[in-house]
């Protein structure tokens, strides 16, 4: 049978992993010398609380190839077991990397790491694809050449309260062009390829909104989408309620941003992942 | 006396039919325009609707001929109607400032291709290029509207290009030609309901008429009868022409043309700005204004005993308040160096501009803005060049131009930031060669701030521009500022030295003081906004502002309330409201 293994910052909470049936390896949020294990030992909710209070920063880090391989081996019972392992983009965090080590020290046959190029709501919209996939009977072939089809269709589009959490965690990018106006400002993101990009900025949240929908209107014909925020649930609303206008036939749900993209997000965020239809303008 | 009879003047000529002229007597004729528009300046300035430090159409439109002239009389000997005008209409196109001044150029301009390849003008030659000349000045602007410079200069036209065709003699359709401008300018107060509250003619209908007589007493030496203002004419210079409605009129309309007369070379020295009250019961504005004139630039006296505020350009400021104090106490003194915020905004403008020579961009963005605190902000946000230039100081096409050409880009986004520098940043396409211009019609620095916010040098252009057009109207601006005199606008009565707030424009609050006018403002909106940027003059100092917010923001707790320093002058406040 093909096993799915996630990590954490698919942001599925325990119950909805277990009904999926996906295995998720935690990341870490360290605060000082607090150390929790994402999803795990620490929820949305605590998380904010503490970041609210925090003195200085959490940081993150990937799992280990060794808390891959414990749960790779545990998938492994069979000779007819393989496992679709698949992450947080590359290029923003190594945890893909703990995965391709701990795949090739267990059993490079039968494990297949895959970069989402993707994370939170979108790495979400794509392991259920996945899912569904393997529940339709498809080799692991087909499912990994279906993501690969997905993922180049999916994209996140943010925006975020204020700069400062992206900014002091480093992991800016391109945002970098953002940085050092003199007004604050809202900016809006988007994450494509695996990549974080700039899109606009903005001085309020409802031109941060119009923003948003003008993103997910300028991506075509949707096949799915999910609202994420941090910390900000009637924010999720609101851009539920903005996204409904849009795309009438599309019922987003809502997730709560985890921990560790949380620290790079900070609070009062919303997001959402479209999966844009095959042919449509994003969908390329 | 509003006007000649046009029959009569002509009749009462005994002079020979002028049936030609060359170029050398249409140069003498642009040189005839300029000096009396020179001699007009203030009182076309004088014509602005709103009683606010504003772009001022005389002085614009006095730049931008100036530029023609300078521009024909350097173009060599004047050897043909065509070179000269060629020269000219080239010239104004540079020197371009505000609206009025553009459209000027484009009238210029169509009187060029008129009177391409001839040598004399003749009268259908004449006839010929004022139909080039409405046709091109109309195509300048996008959605003209009637009682402007535009209906001036058609109806001007029509009558010359009428009477071209009853006679040859250019004497007599240029003296129909003035004759119509001047009943063309007067008509205005009842086209345009803004003109008709303020009881004032258009301004820039008003210069060109100004404009078109000069010319004509330069080239046939006719006194073509328009209304002199013989009270205040100065026989030291060209007679003044009064404007409908001008306080001297007998006809008795509220008099809201007040202020000043002097009228020295502004464009060499920007001088220091001064500003002071005279308090006392000898502060005679009238005295004041005479005792002053000739000691600087666009000198404003307004107000009178015992109260009378007088605001000045000059090189010698000391000079100027011991002769203001002989009337009165001088008070309030504000002083400042244009010269050197002048140098210093291209000096730092220049350097940005050598730091990047190196390589070509393939697309920048130039944004127009008055303040240190603006410029700062702006080029915080990616604007590659930024030109200074604002309600009082609008920057012509060829400053425009220069700041693109330093940006060095395959493609420049123009950010104007105010009405009357739109047409001019549309105007900069002419001269650009193979850079492609895009103007983002931003009215107000808010604006401007909100468009450079989603922009973004590595997304296709096209799709930029539409982002920044659509998030300039996102925002709302309000302007707070002292009316400059009495007025009467939207039917409301405002004094001189009220607190106004214009909201995109508009007037939306009067009152006595800054706060209150904001307040007041706040709670007249129907839905409180998300975010509050409120941005201070160079006038006002930080703990007022602060005061201010705090202030606001006890009364609006749901409101996010952020203080800027914009630096701009004349205006305490600018808030973006969004």
């Amino acid at each position: 049978m093909i096993h799915l293994v996630t990590d954490s910052t698919a942001d599925f909470t325990a119950a909805e992993a277990a009904s999926l049936g996906v295995h998720v390896v935690p990341l870490t949020v360290r605060f000082g010398d607090a150390q929790f294990r994402d999803g795990v030992d620490l929820q949305p909710d605590e998380f904010y609380r503490l970041l609210a209070d925090a003195p200085e920063n959490p940081s993150t880090s990937q799992p280990s190839p060794r808390a891959f391989a414990a749960v790779y081996q545990a998938l492994l019972d069979t000779p007819d077991d393989q496992v679709i392992s698949v992450h947080i983009s590359r290029k923003l965090s190594g945890t893909l990397q703990s995965a391709l080590v701990a795949a090739r020290d267990v059993d490079p046959s039968r494990i297949y790491p895959v970069d989402s190029e993707s994370v939170t709501v979108g790495l979400q919209l794509l392991v259920e694809a996945a899912c569904r996939d393997i529940a339709a009977g498809a080799d692991v072939a087909t499912v990994i050449a279906n993501l690969a089809d997905r993922r180049a269709r999916t994209r996140i589009y943010f925006l975020l309260d204020t700069l400062t959490y992206l900014h002091r965690g480093g992991r800016i990018g391109r945002a970098q062009a953002f940085v050092g106006g003199v007004l604050k400002v809202k900016p809006v993101l988007s994450l494509q390829d695996g990549e974080v990009q700039p899109q606009s900025r903005v001085r309020s949240r409802q031109q941060g909104l119009d923003a948003l929908i003008d993103l997910i209107r300028a991506t075509g014909d949707l096949e799915d989408l999910r609202i994420v925020h941090a910390a900000a649930p009637r924010l999720g609303v609101e851009l539920r309620e903005r996204v409904r206008a849009v795309v009438p036939d599309l019922d987003a749900d809502i997730v709560d941003l985890g921990p560790v993209v949380g620290t790079y997000s900070g609070p009062n965020a919303v997001g959402v992942a479209c999966m844009a239809a095959v042919g449509a303008p994003g969908g390329e | 006396m509003s006007g000649a009879n046009p029959e009569a003047v002509p009749a009462l000529d005994p002079r020979p039919p002028l049936l030609e002229f060359d170029g050398g007597e249409l140069l003498n004729g642009l040189r005839g325009a300029l000096a009396y528009l020179h001699a007009n300046e203030e009182q076309t300035n004088q014509l602005n609707v709103f009683p606010v430090p504003d772009g001022d159409t005389g002085s614009n439109m006095y730049m931008t001929m100036q530029a023609a002239v300078a521009a024909a009389e350097d173009a060599g000997e004047p050897t043909s109607v065509s070179a000269v005008m060629d020269a000219a209409a080239h010239g104004s196109l540079m020197g371009a400032r505000g609206n009025s001044g553009v459209i000027l150029s484009q009238v210029l301009r169509g009187l060029a291709h008129g009177l391409d390849g001839h040598h004399q003008a003749t009268a259908p030659c004449v006839a010929a290029a004022l139909g080039a000349a409405t046709r091109v000045a109309d195509e300048a602007v996008i959605n003209p509207i009637e009682g402007t410079i535009l209906t001036v200069v058609r109806d001007c036209a029509a009558a010359m290009r009428a009477a071209a065709a009853q006679s040859a003699d250019l004497r007599i359709i240029l003296a129909r030609g003035v004759h119509e401008a001047h009943a063309a300018v007067a008509r205005t107060t009842d086209q345009l309901p803004v003109l008709r509250d303020a009881a004032v003619v258009d301004a820039g209908g008003f210069g060109f008429a100004v404009i078109l007589s000069g010319f004509a007493r330069a080239v046939v030496g006719l006194d073509l009868g328009e209304p002199q203002g013989s009270a205040d004419t100065d026989h030291r210079r060209s007679p003044r022409l009064r404007a409908p409605g001008d306080p001297q009129e007998p006809s008795g309309n509220p008099a809201p043309l007040r202020g000043a007369a002097a009228i020295a070379e502004p464009v060499e020295s920007w001088g220091c700005c001064t500003e002071f009250v005279v308090e006392g019961p000898e502060s005679d504005d009238v005295a004041l204004r005479d005792a002053l004139s000739g000691h600087g630039d666009s000198l404003l006296v307004v107000g009178g005993a015992p109260y009378t505020r007088v605001h000045v350009h000059t090189d010698a400021p000391d000079e100027v308040i011991a002769i203001a104090s002989r009337y009165g106490r001088v008070g309030e003194l504000k002083i400042e160096d244009m010269s050197a915020q002048h140098r210093a905004v291209r000096d730092h403008a220049g350097a940005r501009a050598r730091g990047r020579a190196a390589g070509r961009r393939r697309v920048a963005v130039v944004a127009v803005a008055s303040g240190g605190g603006f410029h700062d902000i702006l080029a915080s946000l990616g604007a590659d060049q930024i030109v200074e230039g604002g309600h009082t100081m609008n920057p012509s096409t060829e400053d425009l131009m220069r700041a693109v050409r330093d940006a060095n880009a395959d493609a420049v986004i123009l950010l104007p930031n105010n009405d009357n520098i739109i047409l001019t940043a549309r105007q900069v396409h002419v001269l650009a060669g193979d850079v492609d211009i895009r103007v983002v019609p931003t009215r107000t620095l808010p604006q401007g701030i909100s468009a450079l916010l989603c922009w973004d040098r590595d997304h296709p252009i096209d799709a930029v521009i539409t982002r920044m057009q659509s998030a300039a109207q996102q925002v709302r601006t309000v302007e707070i500022t002292r009316a400059v005199r009495a007025s009467r606008l939207d039917g409301r009565e405002i004094l001189a030295d009220d607190v106004l707030a214009l909201m995109d424009g508009e007037l939306a609050q009067v009152g006595s003081d800054e706060r209150t006018v904001i307040e007041e403002l706040m709670a007249s909106l129907p839905d409180p906004p998300e975010v509050v940027t409120v941005y201070r003059g160079a006038a006002t100092t930080e703990q007022a502002a602060h005061l201010l917010v705090v202030t606001l923001q006890l009364s609006y707790p749901t409101v996010a309330f952020e203080l800027q320093d914009g630096g701009q002058p004349h205006y305490p406040y600018v808030l973006s409201l969004e």
